[in-house]
């Protein structure tokens, strides 16, 4: 036949030898991402020999924004806006250690119901975060039902933290000392009518999603990570969990008032991608149960202590962390005695998801990628900061 | 559970919601309801008034121009530039006020807990959308004047499932 390919023009395609990564003939080089669809703002350059993922390697740096030198050109309040800005769907999250590490360099003293509320938006703020998640996941493995029915119910939570904030998302809520304001008189009541509804519509999702044969077959031993490569490859939050870890830092170094409520670690043992989307379900509903417990709770009384324009921290360092949605977060505070931070270091989850991810990845087929990119809770605006 | 007995049991469950409400609020015919004006301020008490954080409202015969609300957004958003304003106001010397950059502008509130005169406050208004750049920056004049903002709706929740309803 007269049609012969030039093949050493096509990048990524060699058919003789090796290319220049040392990589054996027939290999084919795949970039996804970093446009949007499929992996958000990341690029993942995957070789596959044919239908099998020989190597992944993660390229995270997209939209890197600097949040860390940000801070040391503004005070401790000023921080606060652009700080939730790497993960706006779960801003209270990113915010509390922040905030708890601010109080301790400070030395600002909160009130007993500002920390009751604190426990109740970042609780709305995982739920938020992890419907957010879910529907894209779901439509992520074709199941565009499984998008509509979260972002619909995430709705009544969103609807509970702008009642409470003033804000749908980004709600700049938490400040050192407290919380911005006192929630409206309305607002247990409301709240309590949202989240009982909120969890009977989690059991609906079961039927719909995860007894589904359908996406089971898509998930159920797919992406394995076992116990041990999982503490060794420094995974975090539900990631972790799912592989049988039970490691909570509302258990193990509980902050504001968790020491006080009463909820279990959810884990799994078979660390599979189901298992990875079927922890954070039930999870939320952990969540509600927090958060229903401090509605309970809360007692009266101010909500944030009167600060001075400037604060200025003592001569030092801290280091705070908690569990955000996707799980340890840790902000890592110098303070050299002035109204501005010294450095400021954040310790993100997604981040910690990277070698995970191209762990799991190697020896995939290529049509599992994405159900073992979305389980992973990788958020590529908050791995980059 | 068997593929097929999983299948039906998902296309029931998914079959239900026919017969429930729709959740999804039809703007801009429907709007929804606010906790209060918006968000405010006391600054004698160092704690704010929940609300929601839309466009701001600036009481002329407050405002002292002390450039408070403009130092705070410094590093924030610099949406916030100091203007001169033509009419004289006795607690104003310098006949400054603050003019605010939409475009800018992130509704974090700050500026609303630096003003220490009750001078400057956050109103339900959120609907900006302007034609070009120009139009999204909001003079002194056209922050005094207090938004029309009337939303009715609220979720409702009754045995038919969740819905927006008046």
């Amino acid at each position: 036949m007269g049609l012969e390919i030039d093949r050493e023009r096509i990048p990524g395609f060699d058919v003789e030898g090796k290319d220049a990564d040392g990589m054996d003939k027939g290999i084919l080089t795949l970039s996804v991402g970093p446009q949007h669809p499929g992996s958000g703002h990341f690029r993942l350059i995957v070789k596959v020999d044919g239908d099998i993922i020989v190597e992944a390697l993660p390229d995270p740096g997209y939209v890197h924004r600097g949040e860390e030198k940000m801070c040391e050109y503004r005070n401790y309040i000023q921080n606060i806006p652009h700080l939730e800005r790497p993960m706006i769907a779960d801003s209270c999250g990113i915010l509390y250690p922040y905030v708890l590490a601010v109080e301790e360099i400070c030395n600002i003293p909160v009130p007993e119901r500002a920390k009751y509320i604190r426990v109740i938006m970042a609780e709305l703020n995982r739920c938020i975060f992890e419907l957010y998640w879910l529907g894209i996941y779901g439509i992520f493995l074709g199941h565009s039902t499984m998008f509509m029915w979260p972002m619909a119910d995430r709705e009544l939570l969103i609807d509970l933290a702008e009642m409470a904030s003033g804000a749908r998302v980004t709600h700049a809520y938490f400040v050192p000392g407290g919380v911005r304001n006192d929630v409206p008189d309305a607002f247990p009541e409301k709240a309590k009518r949202h989240l009982l509804y909120f969890r009977n519509r989690l059991k609906e999702y079961k039927d719909i999603f995860y007894d589904n044969p359908l996406f089971q077959a898509r998930t159920v031993g797919v992406g394995i990570l076992r116990r041990e490569d999982a503490i060794n490859l420094g995974a975090t939050g539900p990631v972790l969990r799912a592989s049988g870890v039970e490691h909570d830092i509302r258990k193990v170094e509980p902050y504001d008032v968790y020491d006080e409520l009463d909820f279990k670690v959810i884990t799994m043992n078979e660390g599979d991608s189901f298992a990875r989307a079927y922890v954070p379900w039930l999870e939320m509903y952990e969540s509600v149960e927090i958060a229903l417990q401090a509605l309970e709770r809360m007692p009266s009384g101010p909500v944030r202590t009167k600060l001075g324009p400037n604060p200025k921290g003592a001569v030092g360092e801290v280091f705070k962390r908690v569990e955000a949605a996707r799980g340890e977060l840790a902000y890592y505070l110098v303070s050299d005695g002035n109204p501005k931070p010294y450095r400021v270091k954040l310790s993100v989850p997604s981040f910690r998801e990277i070698p995970v991810m191209a762990h799991l990845l190697k020896g995939a087929k290529l049509a599992d990628m994405p159900s073992i990119y979305w389980s992973m809770n990788y958020w590529p605006v908050e791995a980059d900061r | 559970m068997g593929s097929v007995s999983g299948m039906l049991r998902a296309l029931a469950s998914g079959s239900k919601h026919l017969a429930v409400k729709r959740f999804t609020l039809r703007y801009p015919e429907q709007k929804l309801k606010f906790v209060g004006d918006g968000y405010q301020f006391d600054p004698k008490e160092g704690v704010g008034i929940a609300g929601y954080r839309g466009r701001h409202i600036l009481y002329h015969d407050k405002c002292t121009g002390c450039q408070l609300c403009s130092i705070a957004c410094e590093g924030i958003a610099e949406a916030i530039s100091m203007v001169k304003v033509d009419k004289q106001y006795k607690q104003n010397k310098k006949g400054i006020m603050p003019q605010i950059d939409y475009g800018k502008c992130v509704f974090c509130g700050l500026c609303v807990d630096a003003c220490p005169f009750y001078a400057l406050f956050m109103t339900d208004d959120y609907e900006l959308a302007a034609y070009t750049k120009e139009h999204l920056i909001y003079t002194p004049d056209q922050l005094a004047v207090k938004p029309k903002y009337q939303g009715t709706y609220e979720i409702k929740i009754d045995e038919l499932g969740a819905y927006h309803d008046e």
